[in-house]
């Protein structure tokens, strides 16, 4: 009787592979099963970005960089180290970064996994050299705060020293 | 060779090196060898060494301590040899780039094969922490020839 039963095993198991029927999914030729919270590649909108570096400190690999130049500022995303954890999307302050689902990234060439956003530095208007801040940096800290007016365009040495102008103005009157 | 790498096209034999990596992808590579996801429709097949396979799924960030093996392993891969990175730390040393007992990835450790003599005929990135096992899928189509590449480099410019 054991043997029977231990005969008609392979066919039970028939029984039970008809009932499930395939699962094994098309992937390539269809679209893949992804949830809504599942995290992919972020997208940074450059019409949006004002280089101001918030990502950077926030990335844990280093996946954002800045390099900086003599006038230029860029933002480098490199998809190859990101690890999706969205932290650039917390911080960034005017809303450019937004996450995607999108997972296909393979690619046979190092360099097809790089973005980049350059920026470019504004002038001091007092003494003329570059300072750290990008033209739309600027701008923001204008909208936000316009009392910042005097001192958001020069360099941060000519920031320092009208400001001790003026408090020694406050004290002790004119000094030329 | 490139008619040698149109003929690994047909079926790929994959050797999994794991090379410190959180294990993260190798169970994702596992779960793309089950029936659910059936990598071997494109006839990928885990072999028990290199010198059985077409190419070495790597994972992880390349620990110093495993380099030697690492090394080991590719010479004795048979030409053509391609290497998928898989994952943050394979394709580009992840959250330890910069560490002092890692190398930093498959980037790293192409520059150490390049002053040994080794070469290696393709490398695939594939990003993800850990990959889902569809991305991996997508790369042995890639190099199948099966889909074509939607990744692209951007470059912009704000005034």
């Amino acid at each position: 009787m054991s043997f029977i039963k231990r005969a008609l095993k392979p066919v039970e198991v028939i029984i039970v592979a008809a009932k499930v029927g395939r699962v094994t999914i098309k992937y390539p030729f269809e679209e893949p099963l992804i949830s809504p919270d599942f995290r992919g590649k972020i997208e940074i909108d450059p019409t949006k970005c004002i280089g101001c570096g918030a990502c950077v400190n926030a990335c844990p690999p280093n996946a954002l960089e800045m390099i900086e130049s003599e006038d230029k500022k860029t933002l480098r995303y490199f998809v190859g180290r990101c690890i999706f954890c969205w932290r650039c999307i917390d911080v960034c302050p005017v809303g450019a970064i937004k996450g995607t689902r999108e997972f296909e990234l393979a690619t046979n060439d190092v360099l097809d996994l790089f973005d980049f956003i350059i920026h470019s530095k504004t002038r001091c208007n007092t003494c003329g050299k570059m300072t750290s801040e990008t033209t739309r940096m600027q701008k923001f800290i204008l909208e936000r705060a316009p009392i910042a007016e005097v001192y958001s365009s020069k360099c941060p040495e000519c920031r320092r020293n009208s400001l001790i102008r003026a408090v020694a103005m406050r004290k002790v009157g004119l000094y030329e | 060779m490139s008619k040698a790498l149109e003929r690994i096209k047909r079926s790929i034999w994959v050797f999994h090196l794991n090379t410190g990596s959180c294990n993260a992808c190798d169970i994702e590579i596992l779960d793309a060898l089950t029936p659910y996801h059936d990598a071997e429709r494109f006839g990928v097949k885990l072999v028990a060494t290199p010198r059985h396979a077409d190419v070495l799924l790597l994972t992880g960030p390349i620990t110093l301590e495993s380099l030697p093996k690492v090394i080991n392993a590719i010479e004795a891969t048979p030409r053509p040899r391609i290497i998928i990175a898989l994952g943050s730390c394979g394709s580009g040393g992840g959250i330890w780039h910069d560490t002092y007992s890692t190398i930093g990835g498959v980037n790293g450790l192409l520059k150490i094969l390049k002053e040994r003599g080794v070469e290696v005929d393709a490398v695939y990135y594939v990003p993800g922490c850990p990959i889902r096992p569809e991305a991996l899928l997508y790369a042995v189509a890639l190099i199948k020839g099966v889909v074509s590449k939607k990744r692209e480099a951007k470059m912009y410019k704000a005034e």
